[in-house]
C-alpha cells in the first residue's frame, strides 16, 4: 500500500478542484447566459479533452510547458524547478483535462435556471454578485457539486497525462494510479490489488453521495436532475 | 399644463430581432392593459419597460426620470429603474420561504425594516401565516400575491404585470381579479398589465392598448377602443366580426346623425361629419349591438335601423346561441348571440327569414378621427410628443449611465 | 457577504459544503508544502526491478540514507532527463544512452559499467509453449501455427527489446513471429505479459526470469551471449546528484553489490562469463 502515492492522488485532486471549480464557475455561467460569436466554438474547445487521447494532451502540454517552451523557461526561472516532472505541472495538465467534466455540469445547471427567475432578480434591484450568492449559486449548487465530484474522481484515476507529463518521481509526481501500474509491472499483485480497491471504493462512494445530495437539493427546490 | 409626478410614457421602434413600432402611456393610479395575441410583442414591451431587453431606438420615461433614449445612448438597468415585475410564471425564487421572496427585493433597507416591510406585505395580499412555506409548497393563486408582495414592498414607480392570470386556474382568477382590482385602488403608480385575453382587459383595465405585430394599434378608455375601434385590425382585435362596406349618403346636424348606404338599404349612425358624401367607409358593428326584431320593443323603433335578413345559420357555445344571417343583398354574413334558451321560441332554424335591428349607437364607421389616438392619448398630448423621433423636453437624464445590464 | 438566510451556506447540505471547504483549505496548505525528505530519485532500467530494490534496502540498512528508485525504459528515462527530469543517478541497460547523455553535458562524468546483462526465454509452468535455450521450441509451435502471443520489450527505446530482436532474427524468426508480438513499454512489463497469460511466453532480462517473483510460477533458459550485441549496462550521475546520490554511486561499485547482483545472472564487468 503506497501512502504517499495516494496523499499524492489525493492532493492533485483538492488542488485541481480548488483551482478549477471557481474558473468553472464563471466559465459555465458565461457559456449558460451569453450568446456571443463563435460560442459553439468555444464549447468545443472546452470540451476537446473529453475526445482527446490523453497521450495526445499529455504530449501537448510537454511541448507547452517542458523545459524549451516559454511557459515551462518562465515558470523554470521563477520557481528554480521545470514544470514538468513536478507536483505543479501535474495540476496544470490535471486542470487542462478536468475542463469538461467541470465546466460542462456547471454550465447546464445555470441553465436549467429560469429565465424568470434571474429577471425577477435584476427586477428586485439585486447586483450581480448578490444574484450570483442568494440566487444562482443555491440554485445551481447540484451541478456545481457534480462538477466538484467528477473532476476530483477522475483527477484520482488520470494515468496517461500524469505520467507523460510527471515521469513517475515517487513522492512528486507518482500518484495512485501510477503506483498500480508500477506495483504490477513488479508482480506485487497483492499491493495492486489493494490500492485499486481502494480507488474503486472512494470513486463509487463519492459518485453516489454527489448524486444522492444533489437529487435531495433538487427535490427541494423542484429542479430538475442532472 | 403640469404634467404629474407618477406618468408613464414610452415609445420604442425598432425593426430587428422583433419589429416594433409602439407607444403607451400611464397616469398613476390607472390600469393601463396592452392587450394583443401571441406573438404580437406585448411582453417584450414589458421587459423593455423593466431594462430586460433594450430597443433600437426611442423614448421610456418614468415621473420625472428618463429609463431610455436612444439618441442620447441612455438606458438604466432594472436594478436602476424602481420596476416592480410579476413574469408570468411569478419568477418566485424556488429556494426561499414567501417571506425571504419578499425580503429579496428589499436590501435597500435596513435588516428590522426588510423584516417588517416584507411581513405587512404578505399581510396586505393575505398570506400572513404562509410565511415560511417555499413556493412549491403555495397554490397558483397563493405564488400570485408572493409575487405580487415582492413586486410592490420595493416602492416600485411602475407594477408590471405579464399575464398574471394565465397561469392560474379559473376558479382562483375570479377571487384574484377581485383582489388586484381593490389593491389597483390602494396604489398611486401606473399599473401596466399584459394580456391576451379581452374580458380580463375590460374587467380590470382604465385604458387599454391594443397590440398587434408589434404595432400599438389604438388606445383610449376600454369603452372607447372597444365601441369605436379604429381600423379593422383593431376591430378584429376586439372581437368584431360583423365588417361591411358603405358609402356615405348625408349628414343630419339636427338628428346629429348620418346617413348610410349599405347595399339597398339606408342606414344611420352616429354622426361622422369627418366623412364627406359619397366616400365610401367600412363599418363595423359588435355582435351586441344587433338584435333580432322580434326580442325589441317596439317604442325603440326610432333609433333603430331595421332589416330583413335570412338566417344561415345556428352554432351552440354553451349557454349561448351564435346566429349567423345574411342581409339582402350583401354578402358578407350578419352574426349576433342570443341566449340558447330562447332560440326554440323565436322559430330561429335556417332559412327562416326574420327582422334584426342595427342599434345606432353601436353601429361605427372605420378610419377618421373619433377621440381615441392611434398612438397615444391625446388627453396628454401636451406633455409628451409621441412617435420614434422622441421629444427632448420630457424629463432630465438623472444618471448617465451605460447599457442596460 | 449578504445575510438574507438565503446565501450559499444555509439550508440543510451546508455541513456538507462547510466539511468540503474545510478540506479545500487543508489541501491548500499542503500543496506548497510539497517538499519531501528529499531523498534522491534513482532511474533505473527495468530489469533491474528486483535487485535494485535488494540493494537499496542494504544501503539504507548500512547507512541509515535513502533513495527513491524508479524503473521503467532507458530510452524513456534518456529522453526525460533531456526534459529535466530531476533524476539524480541513471542506471541504462545500454551504455549507449549514458554515453550520449554524457556527450550532451547533462552529466557529471560519464559514468561506470556496473554490469553485463544477459537475456532469457521465459514461460509459465503451465504454458504449452517449451522454452529451450536455442529456441527450438519456438520455432516449432511457430511453424505449427500455433503460437498465438509472445512478449518482448519495445525495442524502440528498450535496449532488452533490441537484443530480443537480434536473437529472434538469429534464429531465423523474427519475419514470421512479427504478427504475433506483445510489445511491453520496458522489459518488466513484457515480463509481465509473458507470465500473466497475455503471451506464452517471452524473451526477457535474464535478472527478471530467474529472481524469486517470477521462478515461483515460471522457468526460463539462458539465450547465448553471442546471439546478440552484449548489454553493456552503464550508469552515471547526472548534474545535479547530491551526497546521497554519489554515496549511491559508490556503494553499486562495492564487493557486497556485485554479489547481488550477479546472484540475478549479471556478469560483473572485468570477470570471465
Amino acid at each position: 500500500m503506497d501512502w504517499t502515492a495516494l496523499g499524492l492522488s489525493l492532493q492533485l485532486g483538492s488542488v485541481t478542484v480548488l483551482l478549477l471549480i471557481p474558473a468553472a464557475l464563471f466559465a459555465g455561467r458565461a457559456l449558460a447566459y451569453r450568446r456571443f460569436h463563435g460560442k459553439s466554438l468555444v464549447e468545443a474547445l472546452l470540451a476537446v479533452p473529453l475526445v482527446l487521447p490523453p497521450t495526445v494532451i499529455g504530449y501537448y502540454l510537454l511541448v507547452c510547458l517542458g523545459g524549451q517552451s516559454l511557459i515551462g523557461g518562465w515558470f523554470e526561472r521563477v520557481a528554480g524547478h521545470p514544470l514538468v516532472f513536478h507536483f505543479s505541472g501535474l495540476v496544470v495538465a490535471s486542470i487542462v483535462v478536468n475542463i469538461p467534466f467541470a465546466v460542462q455540469p456547471i454550465q447546464r445547471a445555470f441553465e436549467a435556471i429560469s429565465g424568470e427567475v434571474r429577471d425577477a432578480a435584476a427586477c428586485c434591484g439585486m447586483s450581480f454578485w448578490r444574484t450570483l450568492w442568494s440566487v444562482e449559486l443555491p440554485l445551481a449548487w447540484p451541478g456545481v457539486l457534480t462538477g466538484l465530484v467528477l473532476t476530483f474522481a477522475h483527477t484520482l484515476g488520470e494515468f496517461g497525462v500524469v505520467l507523460m507529463v510527471g515521469g513517475s518521481i515517487p513522492g512528486q509526481t507518482k500518484t495512485v494510479a501510477i503506483a498500480i501500474y508500477d506495483r504490477v509491472q513488479a508482480f506485487q499483485f497483492d499491493a495492486a490489488g489493494r490500492m485499486s480497491l481502494l480507488l474503486l471504493l472512494f470513486s463509487v462512494t463519492g459518485l453516489a453521495l454527489a448524486g444522492a445530495l444533489s437529487r435531495r437539493l433538487g427535490r427541494r427546490y423542484g429542479l430538475p436532475e442532472l | 399644463m403640469d404634467c404629474p409626478n407618477s406618468e408613464f410614457r414610452m415609445t420604442v421602434s425598432q425593426r430587428l430581432p422583433i419589429a416594433l413600432d409602439a407607444a403607451l402611456a400611464c397616469d398613476g393610479g390607472q390600469l393601463l392593459a396592452l392587450v394583443g395575441p401571441s406573438g404580437s410583442g406585448k411582453s417584450t414591451l414589458l421587459r423593455m419597460i423593466a431594462g430586460l431587453a433594450q430597443p433600437a431606438a426611442g423614448r421610456i420615461v418614468c415621473g420625472d426620470s428618463v429609463w431610455f433614449d436612444a439618441e442620447r445612448n441612455l438606458c438604466l438597468s432594472p436594478q436602476q429603474r424602481r420596476i416592480g415585475h410579476v413574469p408570468q410564471h411569478f419568477g418566485l425564487f424556488p429556494h426561499m420561504s414567501a417571506l425571504d421572496n419578499v425580503m429579496a427585493g428589499l436590501h435597500h433597507l435596513g435588516r428590522g425594516q426588510r423584516r417588517r416591510r416584507a411581513e405587512e406585505w404578505l399581510e396586505r395580499v393575505h398570506l400572513s401565516g404562509l410565511d415560511e412555506r417555499r413556493p412549491a409548497q403555495l397554490s397558483g393563486g397563493e405564488q400570485q400575491r408572493v409575487a405580487v408582495a415582492r413586486a410592490l414592498a420595493r416602492d416600485p414607480a411602475v407594477l408590471l404585470l405579464d399575464e398574471p392570470f394565465s397561469a392560474v386556474d379559473s376558479a382562483t382568477r375570479e377571487g384574484l381579479y377581485l383582489e388586484l382590482a381593490e389593491l389597483k385602488q390602494q396604489l398611486s403608480i401606473p399599473v401596466i398589465m399584459v394580456t391576451h385575453d379581452l374580458g380580463e382587459a375590460l374587467l380590470l383595465a382604465d385604458r387599454m392598448t391594443l397590440l398587434a405585430h408589434g404595432r400599438t394599434l389604438q388606445s383610449g378608455t376600454s369603452r372607447q377602443v372597444m365601441a369605436a375601434p379604429i381600423d379593422e385590425d383593431a376591430a378584429r382585435q376586439v372581437g368584431i366580426r360583423n365588417v361591411f362596406d358603405g358609402e356615405i349618403l348625408r349628414h343630419d346636424p339636427a338628428a346629429q346623425l348620418t346617413w348610410l348606404r349599405a347595399g339597398p338599404h339606408t342606414l344611420a349612425c352616429r354622426q361622422r361629419r369627418e366623412f364627406a358624401p359619397g366616400a365610401r367607409v367600412r363599418w363595423v358593428i359588435p355582435d351586441s349591438g344587433v338584435r333580432l326584431r322580434s326580442i325589441v320593443h317596439d317604442n325603440l323603433a326610432d333609433r333603430s335601423n331595421r332589416l330583413d335578413v335570412t338566417v344561415r345559420a345556428l352554432l351552440t357555445l354553451g349557454d349561448e346561441v351564435q346566429v349567423t344571417t345574411v342581409m339582402d343583398g350583401i354578402d358578407a354574413p350578419l352574426r349576433t348571440r342570443i341566449p340558447a334558451r330562447l332560440v326554440a321560441g323565436l322559430g330561429l332554424a335556417p332559412q327562416v327569414r326574420t327582422t334584426v335591428v342595427l342599434h345606432q349607437d353601436a353601429l361605427h364607421l372605420l378610419g377618421g378621427s373619433d377621440g381615441s389616438d392611434r398612438a397615444g392619448d391625446r388627453q396628454f398630448s401636451d406633455c409628451t410628443r409621441v412617435g420614434p423621433s422622441a421629444s427632448h423636453r420630457q424629463g432630465e437624464a438623472r444618471e448617465p449611465s451605460g447599457g442596460c445590464s | 457577504m449578504p445575510d438574507d438566510g438565503s446565501g450559499f451556506f444555509n439550508g440543510r447540505a451546508d455541513r456538507v459544503k462547510r466539511l468540503l471547504c474545510a478540506l479545500s483549505c487543508v489541501a491548500t496548505v499542503l500543496v506548497s508544502g510539497r517538499a519531501h525528505a528529499e531523498a534522491p530519485v534513482v532511474a533505473a532500467a527495468a530489469d533491474l526491478q528486483f535487485a535494485l530494490e535488494e540493494l537499496a534496502q542494504s544501503f539504507h540498512q548500512q547507512t541509515g540514507q535513502e533513495v527513491r528508485l524508479t524503473f521503467g525504459s532507458s530510452g524513456t528515462f534518456a529522453t526525460q532527463i533531456r526534459s529535466g527530469a530531476p533524476f539524480e543517478l541513471f542506471l541504462s541497460a545500454d551504455e549507449e544512452y549514458a554515453t550520449t547523455l554524457h556527450a550532451e553535458g547533462l552529466t557529471r562524468d560519464e559514468g561506470v559499467l556496473y554490469a553485463i546483462g544477459r537475456v532469457a526465454i521465459v514461460a509459465v509452468l503451465a504454458s504449452p509453449l517449451a522454452i529451450d535455450a536455442e529456441l527450438k521450441g519456438l520455432a516449432a509451435r511457430l511453424a505449427r501455427g500455433e503460437l498465438v502471443h509472445f512478449a518482448i520489450a519495445n525495442p524502440e527505446h528498450a535496449p532488452y527489446g533490441r537484443r530480443a530482436e537480434e536473437v529472434l532474427k538469429r534464429a531465423g524468426l523474427w519475419e514470421a513471429i512479427q504478427p504475433k508480438l506483445v510489445l511491453g513499454e520496458n522489459v518488466s512489463q513484457a515480463a509481465q505479459f509473458a507470465t500473466s497469460g497475455t503471451a506464452e511466453g517471452g524473451i526477457v532480462a535474464l535478472s527478471l526470469a530467474m529472481s524469486p517473483q517470477m521462478t515461483k510460477f515460471s522457468h526460463y533458459a539462458v539465450i547465448p551471449a553471442d546471439w546478440h550485441t552484449p548489454l553493456r549496462q552503464r550508469m552515471v550521475l547526472l548534474k545535479r546528484a547530491g551526497e546521497t546520490a554519489q554515496a549511491f554511486y559508490r556503494y553499486l561499485q562495492q564487493p557486497a553489490a556485485r554479489a547481488v547482483l550477479r546472484r540475478y545472472g549479471f556478469t560483473l564487468p572485468g570477470e570471465a562469463d
